[in-house]
């Protein structure tokens, strides 16, 4: 759930490119408010402000738009740059605290598989969980528990089940999550260490 | 082997020029930590195969696994040696995969930071363009 504090939202009146630009240029950040059946809002942040939204993996913030009462968003959209290091647009989506939405959580392993310790290699393919539930109950990540894998064992979207109440996973079940595969074996290790000496 | 698409539509492209940053390909996707270059720039196909090489060798010691982000599609022609300029463009020499500036190389996954910094440093040296190690965005 989310940690920040409420966001205040200047509004802004040129939009586009070329205006979006010049505002990035004096450090803020173009932001969108839509849903809800009200009016979509323009408006701007602090860059500051902007990219501590992105890094904390907020899911719903609470915004206050010049005009109008504080409201309950979801982050909808995050741009970046090119090299990930300044956020370039923000899109809130408005929700009601009391609907229930769609939502991408990251995935967190915890502890250390016994099947790693023993030479196995940790495979993690699922790294977000696709889930629905309360907006206001969105978790910031969900946590899975890997202490009990050895190798050749497999965690699928299934076996996840520290969940919060009321949460449904619409990932599907069988999907797998993580898996400890057995290291490669000499023979594949030899046929590598030969390829460079033929180039 | 190196690697070589397995059939093309026309065998020999011209050069072009590499503009702008990456807009695709310039994220973590499959790993934990990426390599990421600052340069444009072409990679030959052996360079890759060179990187490769570099990587698996460390990686295998730490447990872990490599990704390949790009592929070599560019054909690059060239003259054979001695021979007088023009009676046409050269064959196909080698073939390069186009870089931008954001362009994700390598990934590795289910390794430490330690380890993917080392392996990383060692592909590094190999490439012929600036690079620097990224981690998976927050919230991905």
């Amino acid at each position: 759930m989310s940690t920040l504090d409420v966001i205040a939202i200047q509004p802004r009146t040129n939009i586009g490119t070329t205006a979006s630009r010049r505002l990035r240029r004096d450090g803020l950040v173009p932001v969108n408010v839509y849903g809800h059946g009200e009016k979509e809002a323009f408006g701007t942040v602090g860059a500051d402000v902007a990219s501590a939204i992105a890094r904390s993996g907020a899911k719903v913030v609470d915004l206050k738009l010049e005009g109008s009462d504080e409201q309950k968003a979801i982050v909808r959209e995050v741009q970046w740059d090119t090299f990930g290091t300044h956020v370039l647009h923000l899109d809130f989506m408005r929700v009601d605290a009391t609907q229930r939405v769609t939502a991408h959580v990251p995935i967190h392993l915890r502890g250390t598989a016994p099947g790693v310790i023993a030479g196995g290699r940790l495979d993690h393919h699922l790294h977000s969980l696709t889930i629905e539930c309360l907006a206001v109950q969105i978790p910031t990540e969900i946590n899975v528990r890997i202490t009990s894998l050895k190798i050749g064992d497999s965690l699928h979207v299934s076996d996840i089940a520290d969940l919060p109440p009321g949460t449904t996973v619409l990932s599907p079940a069988d999907e797998v999550v993580v898996q400890i595969v057995e290291p490669k074996g000499e023979a594949d290790a030899t046929e590598e260490a030969a390829e460079p000496a033929g180039e | 082997m190196a690697l070589m698409p397995k059939r093309v539509k026309h065998r020999k492209s011209q050069r072009g020029r590499i503009r702008g940053n990456a807009t695709r390909g310039n994220t973590v996707v499959f790993g934990e930590f990426g390599l990421q270059s600052v340069d444009a720039g072409h990679v030959s196909a052996t360079t890759i195969e060179a990187c490769r090489i570099a990587a698996n060798q460390y990686i295998r010691g730490v447990g872990g696994k490599l990704y390949i982000r790009i592929f070599p599609d560019k054909s690059v022609t060239a003259r054979p040696l001695e021979t007088r300029m023009g009676k046409g463009k050269g064959e196909p020499d080698h073939w390069v995969a186009v870089v931008r500036p954001g362009t994700v190389l390598f990934e590795v996954a289910g390794a430490s930071l330690d380890a993917a910094r080392d392996c990383f440093n060692r592909v590094s040296h190999k490439l012929p363009i600036r690079v620097r190690m990224v981690e998976r965005r927050p919230g991905t």
